[in-house]
């Protein structure tokens, strides 16, 4: 270090002079590589028109936040932010709502709920659930216009959660689990589940004298009729790293997920006839949006409570508002309603359970 | 006694940190051909020059006067002439009068085997003149004046803590002086304990010190002292005088003023001022980073040019592309490798490019990293919202004045946010200040 001694390149800044290895664009890029295996998993079961919806949305979102950046000569597309939130909508919605369903959503999303706000971090209500919910209520037919799945059972394509809600009106209270009811009404599931669940009951099941329903393994794998990313096993999976790369937090999701279990298990059944105890939780976790929601929405920081207190409080009050529009409720899956009302809770849970200055230690200035 | 206590909360632990490992040698760094010697090197007003140019000076001779009420000595940290007395800048941007004197003549203390001079027996007022006459300062970073520090003027001091645990991640100054000189520190924290007289005295030592603690126990033992020892988790900024405290204490950290935490580099320093009558004008460093060679703590002549300590730790010039007086968390960054260390500079880092690349600032996504990552409870991210909205005020009543400036809520946070310097420039702001 001899000779040009005061010409190495210093760079004079502020402490502190390291910072922690995960950045915000890291983490936003880890959410959407997480949602790849579900993303693979729904096109394939879909293909082009599922492509499509995908791509219309996720188009619709990089453009939405073109158009409001470009002018103030900013350009925040490589935070990955528009982009998560155009797959998670693509995500959300069924392969076969027409292409101004997914267009819309992602553009409220967008334009209104997140860059009118100010852009990333400054929306109160999670883009992509509000432009969904937007979407949803705009058109409710569109927005649920659902196609069978590669290998799926021919003819009208419901969901299993649709399904069940007609024949829960036509059949009136049945106190039957959701499979059972599905099945006494003639839903048809894959002839693949069909012919697993056979085997199983028949040699693994029938000696402890049990049985599944049809429709199981179809339901848990996600593949039936309805949203392109409905693979729980896959979202979860994805949804585990990046709690172990400590992107999200475990207490939203898990708590939201753990409260509408339990709420179903216990009083699901008041909706169906069955009384107390006779809900369907595996049924009605593993269909609708609810995983996705729980772990991608849910979790999203901006519009979560700071404080542990409130991620318990607003984990159980999602859990609660999903079981009511879920069950009591006359559309959706609940859980997209659940999220943004959630979010108008959060600066009001900051508010109450946040620490002041009456915690300060005594003494301190 | 040796239950390791956890923090209260927070802290943070920077995982590529270089920390010269405290049990190798502390070794003496080569005589610097020419000193640079600042008369303020303490906080508070600076030292009265004594010298002009042309002037021959001895080692460890008054150059500089204590001026004020709040300043130190400042002595020749070699033997020479007087070449020049003018200003020059500081790491910390101050700019004071500084003395450089080119080596020559000879030694009268190196070399020679030190005597002791007695002690015992002297008075509280006598223990401190020769404190103060050496010009010893809070080694710790903190360089407040040491004499001051052991007269707290007539408040009763119920707590005497030796800190061992370093200010820094990359600083192993104090866990080396506690492994290679424990007798200098014990003797020197029963020279405190005579002065103050506090109601109990700990010796503080971090984990990473944690197989010393029994010699330690026996030293004191050996020594007729009543004092402690307690290990405490070194998770930066576990030496931070308030969270010391608030660990031996059991209670959240605040200021308390009858609290006394010395550093054990400080402890060595009036040792050596009380024992040995000798003048501060040298100190360990720790100097370290990716693009040295041979990181090590050093024993530096006071005013030895830092670019020489790099060299000698076999930097690189190609590599460095950052250096810092101090450590990763708090330190300065410098602009150029001719400043001197001082009686504050706990540590020397170079950084190398992939270190020192600045990142692009993100919006705040409230993820809440930085609340959790604070030591103080504080709320970063409201905080740092309401000084760049300018309402201090309501700032300082979520408790901005309880800020440390430690650095950990910046560094935990993903968006890059620049928060501790925020907070930081809003409790200075409009000059009202809480304790330090």
């Amino acid at each position: 270090m001899s000779g040009a001694q005061t010409s190495p390149a210093l760079h004079p800044q502020s402490a502190p002079h390291l910072r922690v290895g995960m950045s915000t664009r890291r983490m936003t890029w880890l959410a959407v590589a997480s949602l790849v295996p579900a993303l693979g998993f729904g096109l394939a079961l879909f293909g082009i028109p599922g492509l499509v919806v995908v791509g219309v949305s996720i188009g619709s979102a990089l453009l939405a936040e073109l158009a409001t950046t470009l002018p103030f000569r900013r350009f925040t597309l490589a935070d990955g932010s528009a982009l998560l939130t155009g797959l998670i909508v693509g995500l959300l919605l069924p392969a076969g709502a027409p292409v101004y369903v997914p267009a819309a959503a992602s553009a409220f999303g967008i334009l209104v709920i997140k860059q009118s706000f100010g852009g990333l971090g400054r929306n109160w209500m999670n883009p992509a659930m509000g432009g969904v919910l937007f979407a949803t209520v705009s058109w409710p037919g569109p927005a649920s216009w659902s196609i069978p799945p590669l290998g799926g059972a021919a003819g009208p394509a419901a969901p299993p959660l649709e399904a069940l809600r007609s024949a829960v009106s036509a059949a009136g209270p049945h106190g039957a689990t959701p499979l059972a009811a599905l099945d006494k009404a003639g839903y048809a599931f894959s002839s693949l589940d069909a012919s697993a669940i056979d085997w199983i009951n028949a040699h693994l099941l029938a000696p402890v004298g049990l049985a599944f329903n049809h429709g199981a393994l179809d339901v848990l794998v996600g593949h039936v009729p309805g949203a392109i990313g409905a693979s729980a096993p896959l979202l979860v999976l994805g949804a585990a790293y990046l709690l172990r790369r400590r992107v999200i937090r475990w207490q939203l999701p898990v708590i939201y997920l753990a409260s509408f279990a339990v709420l179903s298990l216990a009083a699901g059944g008041l909706a169906s006839g069955g009384g107390w105890l006779a809900g369907g939780p595996g049924f009605h976790l593993l269909s609708g949006n609810i995983v996705l929601a729980a772990f991608y929405a849910a979790s999203d920081p901006v519009t979560s409570p700071l404080t542990r207190t409130g991620r318990w409080v607003l984990g159980i009050s999602l859990g609660a508002l999903t079981f009511l529009m879920r069950y009591f409720g006359s559309w959706g899956d609940g859980a997209a309603a659940a999220i943004v009302l959630g979010n108008c809770l959060t600066p009001l849970l900051d508010q109450w359970t946040s620490h002041r200055p009456g915690a300060a230690p005594k003494g301190a200035a | 006694m040796m239950y390791p206590t956890k923090l209260p909360k927070g802290g943070v632990d920077p995982p590529s940190v270089i920390t010269v490992p405290p049990g190798s040698t502390i070794l003496n760094a080569p005589l610097p051909p020419r000193a640079l010697i600042p008369l303020l090197q303490h906080a508070g007003s600076p030292a009265r020059c004594l010298v002009k140019p042309g002037d021959p000076v001895t080692e460890g001779m008054l150059i500089g006067r204590a001026e004020g009420a709040r300043s130190a000595h400042v002595h020749s940290s070699i033997p020479g002439v007087v070449t020049h007395v003018g200003p020059c800048t500081l790491p910390s941007g101050e700019t004071c009068d500084a003395v450089t004197i080119e080596l020559g003549g000879s030694f009268q203390t190196s070399g020679k085997p030190a005597v002791r001079r007695p002690w015992e027996g002297m008075s509280r007022r006598d223990l401190l003149e020769r404190i103060r006459s050496a010009g010893v300062v809070g080694l710790g970073g903190e360089s407040q004046p040491t004499h001051l520090k052991l007269a707290p003027e007539g408040r009763a001091v119920s707590l005497l803590a030796a800190n061992g645990l370093d200010c820094e991640p990359s600083i192993s100054v104090d866990a080396a002086l506690l492994r290679q000189r424990p007798s200098e520190i014990v003797e020197g924290l029963r020279i405190c304990q005579v002065v103050l007289s506090p109601g109990r005295t700990v010796l503080a030592i971090g984990d990473q010190s944690e197989d010393l603690a029994a010699a330690f126990e026996g030293l004191i033992a050996n020594a007729g002292m009543k004092a402690d020892v307690r290990v405490l988790p070194s998770r930066y900024p576990g030496g931070h005088e308030q969270l010391v405290a608030s660990a031996i204490a059991g209670r959240p950290p605040s200021p308390d003023p009858s609290v006394v935490v010395i550093n054990v580099a400080t402890l060595h320093a009036v040792f050596e001022a009380v024992v040995l009558e000798k003048p501060l004008i040298e100190r360990v460093i720790s100097v370290s980073g990716f693009p040295l060679a041979r990181p090590q703590n050093l024993k530096v002549r006071l005013g030895v040019r830092i670019g020489d300590l790099l060299e000698e730790c076999g930097g690189s010039a190609t590599d460095t592309r950052k250096v810092l007086v101090g450590g990763p968390m708090r330190g300065l960054s410098v602009d150029s490798l001719d400043l001197p260390v001082t009686k504050s500079t706990c540590g020397i880092l170079a950084l190398g490019a992939a270190e020192a690349r600045t990142a692009k600032e993100l919006p705040c996504i409230r993820c809440g990293a930085c609340i959790e990552a604070c030591p103080w409870d504080l709320v970063p991210t409201r905080l740092f919202k309401l000084v760049r909205m300018g309402d201090t005020d309501a700032a300082f009543r979520e408790g901005l004045g309880r800020c440390t400036e430690c650095g950990c809520c910046s560094y935990a946070c993903p968006s890059r946010i620049p928060l501790s310097s925020i907070l930081g420039r809003g409790k200075h702001a409009n000059g009202r200040e809480g304790h330090g």
